[in-house]
């Protein structure tokens, strides 16, 4: 059956290639709509229990003489849900985006095939293989931008990425003489090590941990919005489905965690996750375009993922998969949004926007409910993940992730209002703006459902994780449909929400007990000043965290990316020392040669 | 699921709810008596906030500017009462035992996030730089204060307030975290922490009336102002009460029979007393500017609170 | 102006006397001073004749406000001005003003841009008579206000909202130096006379 369904992913791309816009998203939903059914049909088999399965439907491809392993797991499962939803949305959000078909719906349908191929390899060929389908076909489509400084940075960070991993699984192989996943035992040692640290930091390309983030900023920003949404909401998943995978599924893999030291080198890892949460946030709040503040947001948001699996108890890595799960849908909410308030009224600075709410209703709710989730406000899902973090962490007596973490978290909701203000409330600066189309609306509030959903049922999320993490031999923890109970405290999300709604009475009955009357935006307090007499600006949108600005800047400007210029400098110098050895002149090249023979010859005589 | 064990639950947290708010606007009383004694002048009575808060609800006519804006007043008295009904008051543990610290800490942000929404809404561009005062403001306070409640989690090895709070009461007084001397100087650095919270002098630069039109408050009037001093009122007990649960065991001396009332007193008093000094520090000082407070918090209030944090976490680890 | 007054009417007998005790004890006032008696505001706002035992209190913006205390002479520019404030006050709301400036021009009697008689404008609930006048007159003036509300006399928001057109068409005049029915007349007379 899966090769049924790569096939008629690769007959899709090439048809959509060809095809009028509007008739290749059609096509392309529909097509990207099979896997995802696949695979729901897969789990209805076993009535959705997946507990104890190992690895199902297991199928060979043989390609030039090797043969690619592909089979479900649960664990592919779970990351499953978590990113091929995405993709019929984007198509569905994609049919009004955009004018003309230059290749975004083929690209995107090679995109999903390397994303399903990525979840279900179970030998690294098949894993590297699809990784680097994914790499090329993700980098045509930011190639799409036009964008140099994009274009080079995710080029040369795939890359190397790509490398790392490769260099990973040769050493892996070379150890183990077996490329199967389930097959590699003996990891131990210097080069096990190695190995093991190459292959993470090459997946952590992709997944934005700092200081590895650097290509983020620039090609969030200047690509398309859909196709950003499934960078930042699906492509950074797959990056910790592959840390995950060699991290905690490997079943030789524990040997690591002691290497050399008493302290397990997660410890690394969740340091870093920390640091790009922190200052990712940080610098997410003073940025004026919505794109690049939305890419920092990615960037401190994933790296709460990192802390959960640096820290590598049950607990964390239950919060890290939940925090996956709801960055996934509420990320691609927020590009989705960004990008119909683009396509609607073209501008991309925050301080040039506003007063988009009325107009926008719709957009704004979604967007709203998307920020609830990222906030972690204790009504929405996005809190139980992070809880579920916070509480590893003090478990642990991590002393110094834990503040970190936090301040990250209430560091969310300084860029969130700015969004929230910029963009949609405060003046109106736009005259003809009206909603967005409708299949963008619908693609919206497709993924916000979810979030809606496990508002109250935490503990289904948790039913959900439970047999990845049993597939990789973590235990899961303590909970019911509603509360989740760990060893330090109890969360109830039901007691949360029936409190809610009983203490919205008292706010009800003060609400009502008085008429009040709408005004328009000009009867504001200004002074006594007459809006009508010099038409101030009243947005107070441009610069908005003027005095963060001039206090953190200081300390923000050395980031990462001026390093790796430095770095870039570096080794453009030392190539064009290199260079010189081809002058062009026959004369020059004669003289090497002759000095090479002359030096062998000498070599020679010597010994 | 007995219905009548429901229905005396519901009753008292009704009636803490209750005594929340009518302990929240005698206190602002009380606070302006004393600030008017500082100044050397006689002050308003005692229960002048009641009679503001009666004046405030019975406006006839009251301004909106669109559903947004109503979002305020729903939005921050249901999410103070939340936080209320979250805190153990005086032993008494309401529904703290389905949350913990963290859930608290975040449900105090529901309320900002109603008044920032209204505020944003009502178009006034003072709103909007009140708004991102109190949230830079608000940035600036919690990391001190959640270096202090690690710390406390992790010498107790719980992060359920209600826990905390029956550690300290084993031994009664002496057995208050406070009497510890980490503790005492993370108590110190979470007392100027809460100086934040209550957006109190010197910190009160997001909603100086003279500063900047009473920041996101510019345009609220009649019952949304009403609503405003309700949740200030409600903010002052739950905030206070989370301090004293914290550090000085939930106000919890006695055990046994008539132990509920001694410790509500104790509780009362002890939220008075770290209001008073709240209000005899805002008395004194004059305002810092935001980026004067933000360094202040990160600076030196960290500092202090990262000294707790080591000697505790070396305490623990030994 | 621009801003229609869009309140129901609403009958002062309807308002209980809880409601007007509870205001009479609690009045706010807007920190908006003009003129001569500006000056005199500080010293029965701080600690020598101390208003805030009454509940009286300065507040920022007049949404939050309702009291409106005019303090001495007004311009015309500054009326433009007070009259937004006025209106944006809720009501219930009253006003003070202070000084023989607003009862029959005072000083400036004879000056071309102030007004002469302020309930010409907005309702006035209470004068202030002096030049200007001591804090202990304000004080007292307080207390008066506060025996006005409590007996139900002090109904200044209700008349604005009945004679609501008469007062734009005085505020109007006082603006634009002609009403636009008078401009019309004048229109049609040097019509008539140009055909002459």
């Amino acid at each position: 059956m899966l090769d049924i369904i790569f096939a008629e992913l690769v007959v899709a791309a090439i048809i959509t290639f060809f095809v009028r816009e509007k008739l290749a998203a059609i096509i392309a939903f529909f097509i990207s709509l099979l896997p995802l059914l696949a695979l729901l049909d897969w789990a209805s088999n076993y009535g959705f229990n997946l507990i104890n399965l190992g690895i199902e439907n297991h199928m060979k491809i043989y390609l030039a003489g090797v043969t690619l392993h592909l089979a479900i797991t649960p664990l592919s499962w779970f990351f499953a849900l978590m990113i091929l939803p995405l993709f019929p949305v984007i198509m569905l959000y994609s049919y009004s985006f955009f004018k003309e078909n230059d290749g975004f719906f083929a690209l995107m349908l090679l995109s999903l095939l390397a994303t399903f191929g990525i979840l279900l390899s179970r030998d690294m060929l098949s894993l590297f293989l699809f990784w680097e389908m994914m790499s090329w076909s993700s980098f045509l489509l930011v190639y799409r931008s036009k964008d140099k400084n994009a274009i080079m940075s995710y080029l040369i960070f795939s890359v190397f990425a790509a490398f790392a991993i490769l260099f990973g699984i040769i050493i892996l192989w070379h150890e183990n003489s077996s490329l199967l996943l389930s097959d590699i035992l003996n990891i131990s040692g210097k080069l096990g090590f190695v190995a093991i640290a190459s292959i993470i930091t090459g997946f952590a390309v992709k997944a934005v941990i700092m200081p590895l983030h650097a290509w983020a900023p620039f090609v969030y920003s200047k690509c398309d919005e859909p196709f950003v949404a499934f960078l930042s909401g699906g492509l950074s998943k797959l990056g910790y489905y592959g840390i995950f995978l060699f991290l905690f599924s490997l079943k030789g893999v524990d040997i690591l965690q002691n290497y050399m030291t008493n302290v397990s080198w997660n410890y690394l890892l969740a340091v870093f996750g920390a640091l790009s949460a922190f200052f990712a946030t940080l610098i997410a709040i003073l940025q004026d375009d919505l794109r690049k503040l939305l890419a920092y947001s990615s960037i401190g948001q994933l790296g709460y993922i990192a802390i959960g699996f640096g820290i590598g108890t049950p607990l964390a890595i239950t919060g890290a998969l939940f925090q996956a799960f709801n960055h996934a849908f509420f990320k691609a909410v927020l590009f989705l949004a960004a990008g119909i308030v683009a396509y609607r009224t073209g501008k991309w600075k925050i301080s040039e926007l506003g007063g988009l709410a009325y107009k926008m209703p719709f957009t704004f709710m979604a967007t709203l409910f998307a920020i609830f989730a990222l906030a972690a406000i204790p009504i929405t899902s996005g809190f139980a993940s992070k809880w579920l973090l916070y509480e590893a962490a003090i478990q642990q007596k991590y002393v110094f992730i834990a503040p970190i973490m936090l301040i990250a978290g209430v560091g969310a909701f300084l860029y969130s209002f700015r969004i929230l203000y910029g963009v949609f409330l405060g003046e109106n600066r736009h005259d003809s703006v009206e909603e967005a189309p409708k299949s963008m609306i619908a693609a919206l509030f497709i993924l916000v459902l979810p979030l809606i959903i496990f508002v109250v049922f935490p503990g289904y999320m948790l039913d959900l994780m439970k047999p990845a993490l049993e597939a990789a031999g973590i235990e899961s923890i303590a909970h019911t449909k509603f509360a989740i109970e760990t060893s330090l405290a109890k969360y109830n999300s039901i007691a949360v929400l029936i409190t809610l709604m009983v203490a919205m009475i008292p706010a009800l009955v003060i609400y009502k007990a008085r008429k009040h009357r709408v005004t328009s935006f000009e009867d504001n307090y200004l002074a006594g000043e007459p809006y009508e007499l010099h038409k101030p600006a009243m947005h107070a949108a441009n610069n908005y965290y003027k005095p963060l600005k001039k206090v953190l800047l200081p300390y923000l400007e050395p980031g990462a990316t001026y390093y790796f210029e430095k770095i870039y400098n570096g080794i453009k110098c030392v190539s064009n020392a290199v260079r010189r050895i081809y002058t062009g002149y026959v004369q020059d090249y004669a003289i090497y040669v002759v000095l090479f023979l002359l030096f062998v010859m000498g070599w020679l005589i010597w010994i | 699921m007995d219905m009548i064990g429901i229905a005396i639950k519901i009753t008292i947290l009704a009636a803490y709810a209750i005594i929340g708010t009518c302990t929240g606007l005698l206190f602002m009383g009380v606070g302006r008596k004393i600030v008017a004694r500082v100044h050397n002048r006689v002050g308003p009575p005692f229960y002048q906030n009641f009679i503001d808060v009666a004046k405030l609800l019975s406006k006839k006519t009251n301004i909106s500017h669109g559903w947004i804006f109503d979002l305020a007043l729903l939005f921050s008295i249901s999410g103070i009462l939340l936080t209320l009904l979250f805190l153990p008051i005086g032993g008494v543990q309401l529904l703290s035992m389905d949350g913990d610290a963290f859930l608290v800490l975040y449900l105090l942000a529901i309320p900002s996030l109603g008044f920032a929404l209204g505020a944003g809404a009502s178009g006034n561009p003072n709103a909007g730089v009140g708004v991102m005062r109190a949230l830079v403001m608000m940035l600036s306070y919690e990391l001190p204060f959640v270096i202090t409640l690690i710390a406390l989690m992790i010498y107790y090895d719980t992060t359920s307030l209600a826990t905390i709070v029956r550690m300290q009461s084993i031994n009664g007084i002496k057995s208050w975290a406070i009497t510890m001397p980490p503790f005492m100087i993370a108590a110190f650095a979470a007392d100027m922490a809460l100086q934040g919270m209550l957006m109190e002098q010197p910190f009160d630069i997001p909603v100086a009336p003279h500063e900047i039109a009473s920041g996101p408050m510019v345009e609220f009037g009649g019952k949304y102002l009403g609503s405003l001093m309700l949740y200030k009122a409600i903010a002052l007990v739950a905030e206070t009460t989370l301090f004293v649960d914290l550090f000085l065991g939930g106000g919890v001396v006695a055990h046994g029979n008539f132990a509920f009332i001694i410790n509500f007193i104790v509780w009362l008093a002890l939220i008075f007393l770290l209001f008073v000094l709240s209000i005899l520090i805002a008395a004194s000082f004059p305002r810092f500017r935001i980026e004067q407070a933000f360094g202040f918090y990160w600076k030196y209030e960290a500092i202090i609170a990262a000294i707790s944090l080591i000697w505790v976490y070396i305490m623990v680890i030994k | 102006m621009g801003l229609h007054n869009g309140d129901k009417m609403m009958r002062y007998e309807e308002w209980s006397k809880l409601a007007r005790k509870a205001s009479k004890r609690s009045l706010w006032m807007v920190h908006f001073c003009t003129g001569c008696g500006a000056i005199e505001m500080p010293p029965v706002m701080t600690s020598r004749y101390d208003m805030e035992r009454f509940g009286i209190a300065s507040m920022a913006t007049p949404r939050q406000a309702d009291v409106l205390l005019i303090t001495g002479y007004l311009t015309v520019k500054t009326l433009r001005r007070v009259i937004q404030v006025y209106e944006q006050m809720q009501s219930p709301k009253y006003v003070i003003a202070f000084g023989s400036c607003t009862i029959n021009g005072g000083m400036y009697w004879d000056s071309y841009n102030t007004i002469k008689h302020l309930e010409k404008y907005i309702p006035v609930d209470l004068y202030i008579a002096g030049c200007m006048p001591r804090p202990e007159g304000i004080i007292n003036a307080f207390l008066e206000l506060m025996k006005l509300i409590d007996e139900g006399k002090a109904r200044g928001w209700e008349r604005y909202q009945k004679y609501y057109d008469k007062y734009k068409e005085n505020q109007r005049r006082v603006f634009n130096f002609e009403v636009k029915e008078e401009k019309e007349e004048k229109e049609q007379k040097r019509e008539k006379n140009e055909e002459h």
